[in-house]
């Protein structure tokens, strides 16, 4: 006297059902349940600090390739508005302020450098 | 003749604009027919909603500001001056410095202030975490309290459909002062009471500001423990006895009155003449696609000047900007403007230290409630520490 007992599935489980199917069949759900557990336990290992200190190092990223472009941008701007400075021209440059703390800015950016090699 | 753009305020909705707009016209700047020009009246950019982690001893403040020439781009020509007055007429703004900025596109990104003197006591009896200050003051109150109440109170506009600065954050603060107390070990000895006013944008007698959020609320309050009350309007503060008294005839005793205070617009939109908001709170008329404000046909505005029914927090602006820049470039190149605005906010929201809730929303759909996860919660801080000023500069 067993009851038949239907199990109604939605279209979307049923569709699921089938392409996990093909997973296992093919073998290929151990390295999805392997990925999926290295993401979860990268998760559960990582710190609020770490976050914090991998951020900091991708802003810093950031912040230098902000400048780098838009130097790039400015410099190859001016370069095709203006003839090739002579070398006269190029001391008028260094008159200008922003020329200048750009140059101070290198310089103390090649004793940066140099402060670690 | 050159066309000339001028961005009123440096906040979060000023520099996003400033650097996609840059971005956008490069080609019109450098054949010399645009200029874009930023007033503002502070030399530094403050990342505002890093001051809720002030309040909880989470960070000291500083990470927080930048001075604001270093976000923007070479292009964007910045000087700080503080906006006094606009002529429509003959379009241009007029700084404190004397000077007259002309424009042939002005975009007014000047936000919104606090006005904690519009409810009687709330300046001498409560505390706000909406400025650096004021979430260090909270700060300090929080370090040295042991044993009592934190009251929480939200304020709305009186301007219908209009919300507070950020919608969720007086949600995130209760769940992180829960969080908060427990890693002091002392969550046993206080008592958090969350309340909300009556009239809350869209919703009456309910905890937040949308319908489907403010139903699952009473659950995850009672999950921690938080004691909440609706219809809830704060309108005075005895400072000295510790009451906090509503509209609706009720009065609650605290030891801290943890407070979202009344915002209005800055003094500079408030006396421009350009809104008719109630109460003189300033909102700007904005029309919900073009980003206009409205009956002006050279005048943008987004972020937390607009009398819009979305948050007035980083996450609309985020998709508000590209509008705006979208939209001032077309008008220039064609005439016309071609983007519209849905309304989307998205955000990740602080459900406490350490858990981060996605959402979403637009003018159609309000916010689905989902889990908040500890992969949220670094996603929303990796965003606080780092991804912010890269968004700003318009590389996100």
């Amino acid at each position: 006297m067993s009851e038949k007992v239907e199990v109604l599935k939605t279209k979307e489980m049923q569709e699921l059902e089938e392409k996990f199917a093909m997973l296992v069949q093919t073998g290929r759900i151990d390295n999805i349940i392997d990925l999926l557990a290295v993401v979860s336990d990268n998760i559960e290992m990582t710190t609020a600090p770490m976050v914090d200190k991998m951020v900091g190092t991708i802003d810093n990223l950031a912040t230098a390739g902000f400048i780098t472009q838009n130097a790039v941008r400015y410099a190859n701007r001016e370069i095709k508005k203006n003839e090739v400075p002579s070398l006269f021209g190029l001391l008028k440059l260094l008159k200008d302020e922003d020329t200048r703390k750009g140059l101070a800015f290198v310089l103390h950016l090649t004793k940066g450098i140099g402060k670690q090699v | 003749m050159k066309k000339k753009i001028l961005i009123v305020g440096g906040g979060t909705a000023g520099t996003m604009t400033a650097n996609n707009l840059a971005k956008k016209l490069m080609y019109e700047i450098d054949k010399d027919e645009v200029e874009i020009t930023m007033i503002s009246n502070s030399k530094y950019h403050y990342y505002r909603p890093g001051a809720m982690y002030v309040a909880f001893h989470k960070a000291s403040g500083h990470e927080f500001v930048r001075e604001q020439r270093t976000l923007l781009m070479p292009e964007v020509k910045f000087l700080v001056d503080e906006a006094i007055e606009i002529d429509t007429n003959s379009n241009y703004v007029k700084g404190k410095s004397g000077t007259k900025y002309s424009y042939d596109f002005v975009i007014l990104a000047t936000g919104c202030e606090v006005a904690v003197d519009r409810i009687p006591g709330l300046k001498e009896g409560g505390n706000w975490f909406y400025s650096y200050d004021g979430a260090k003051k909270l700060a300090e109150k929080f370090a040295e309290l042991k044993k009592g109440r934190v009251l929480v109170t939200v304020n709305f506009p009186k301007t219908p459909d209009v919300p507070h600065q950020c919608g969720i954050a007086p949600i995130e603060t209760t769940i992180m002062l829960h969080d908060y107390l427990k890693e002091q070990g002392i969550r046993e000895d206080i008592e958090i009471i969350y309340t909300y006013p009556k009239v809350a944008q869209a919703v009456t007698d309910g905890l937040f500001l949308q319908g489907p959020t403010s139903k699952v609320l009473p659950s995850i309050f009672d999950g921690i423990g938080v004691k909440y009350k609706t219809s809830f309007t704060l309108n005075k503060v005895d400072p000295e006895k510790k009451i906090a008294y509503s509209e609706e005839g009720e009065e609650i005793e605290f030891d801290i009155l943890m407070s979202t205070p009344p915002f209005i617009a800055t003094k500079f939109i408030r006396e421009s003449g350009l809104s008719k908001a109630v109460d003189d709170e300033g909102w700007l008329p904005t029309d919900k696609k073009t980003l206009k404000v409205k009956g002006y046909e050279n005048i943008y505005t987004l972020g937390d000047t607009v009398d819009l029914p979305v948050s007035k927090a980083g996450g609309t602006i985020h998709n508000q900007t590209d509008v705006v820049a979208d939209n001032i470039a077309s008008e220039i190149r064609y005439g016309y403007p071609t983007e519209s605005y849905d309304g989307k906010v998205i955000a990740i929201a602080q459900m406490g230290l350490s858990c981060g809730m996605p959402l979403w929303y637009d003018y159609k759909e309000d916010v689905q409630p989902t889990p908040c996860s500890k992969l949220g919660s670094f996603v929303r801080k990796g965003f606080n520490m780092g991804i912010y000023w890269a968004a700003a500069r318009g590389m996100v």
